[in-house]
């Protein structure tokens, strides 16, 4: 269940994959109970939430930093190797 | 066989009721109380001396405050450094709060996912209140990446903010869900040791190496909670 194994990174996805889904249906359920158009907001939210867990498990499967920010993330990740390369 | 999520149950032990609510104190505020006295008293007791040449406690000690001062120097840099009190109290309530709950016939209060969500939730609210003290609403730029096309922006801020909202879930379930699986193997492993009778000596040896995998695991989720902590605070005070 360590970091960097791949039990770990197992574990990694199946949390990810609760808490964006669980994130987005609670912003969903929140929107719908203040604005009274239930379901149709939780719904959308669900899969916006979906949307963005399997964007984390991406990411953290790439290896991506945890900072906000998909392409962001990547270009990091890419301006960074060569400097690696350099070291090694 | 005893029962395995036994060991998880809330008990009160000072029934309190205010206005409705009930804020008794259970045997999770006690060892939380345990942990928060035993910290203090381990950090003042280890440096009293304040010897050049630290002994054996004030190594300890300045172990684990070096430990946490480097690990903000390389994640969130020297501006992170006037965060270091909180990050500190962070680390050693998660980290000793794991340790205690290792020894037997103790409550591991990190096994309770309301416990670590509240530690969580209290970091991203304060890590999203620094953001936007520093940044103002320039904060809300870093959901559109920099040259994507415009249209696109009605799909990738929403999924980059539940994202960014999945964070307090994310740190929550780790600690939590680490916990409360190794204590459930700890057990039902303990509960095939007395069933086997002679043949209990597999399980035991078996779990002797849980045992020290699960030291390991205290060790490393204190870490992980404490580091993502430090990465989420980096985000807000340099905002890339």
């Amino acid at each position: 269940m360590g970091a960097g194994s791949g039990a770990g990174l197992g574990a990694r996805m199946g949390v990810e994959l609760v808490a964006g889904i669980a994130a987005g249906s609670l912003i969903g359920f929140g929107l719908d109970s203040w604005l009274g158009t239930k379901p149709w907001l939780m719904v959308v939210f669900f899969f916006l939430g979906a949307a963005a867990s399997v964007v984390n498990m991406y990411r953290a499967v790439q290896g991506l930093d945890e900072s906000v920010g998909l392409g962001q993330a990547a270009r990091r990740k890419h301006q960074q190797m060569p400097r690696d390369d350099n070291k090694a | 066989m005893a029962n395995p999520v036994e060991q998880f149950k809330i008990e009160p032990l000072i029934p309190l009721d205010i206005g409705g609510v009930d804020i008794s104190f259970t045997n999770s505020s006690l060892y939380m109380v345990v942990t928060v006295v035993l910290t203090t008293l381990f950090l003042t007791l280890s440096v009293k001396g304040r010897a050049l040449v630290p002994g054996r406690w004030q190594s300890m000690a300045e172990l684990l405050y070096e430990f946490v001062a480097n690990m903000i120097r390389d994640n969130v840099g020297s501006e992170g450094r006037k965060y270091f009190p909180f990050i500190f109290s962070l680390f050693m309530f998660v980290l000793f709060g794991n340790m205690i709950g290792m020894v037997p016939y103790t409550f591991t209060y990190t096994s309770h996912i309301i416990v670590t969500f509240g530690l969580a939730i209290v970091i991203f609210v304060g890590v999203t209140i620094i953001g936007f003290a520093r940044h103002g609403t320039h904060y809300l730029r870093m959901f559109f990446p920099h040259g994507a096309p415009w249209p696109t922006a009605f799909i990738l801020v929403p999924i980059e903010l539940i994202s960014y909202c999945s964070r307090p879930f994310s740190l929550a379930i780790r600690l939590f869900a680490n916990m409360t699986v190794g204590h459930i193997i700890l057990k039902v492993m303990g509960g095939f040791v007395v069933a086997l009778g002679v043949f209990g000596i597999l399980p035991m040896a078996f779990l002797g190496g849980v045992t020290v995998l699960e030291f390991g695991i205290a060790l490393l989720q204190a870490y992980v909670f404490t580091v993502l902590t430090c990465i989420y605070l980096h985000d807000a005070i340099h905002m890339h």
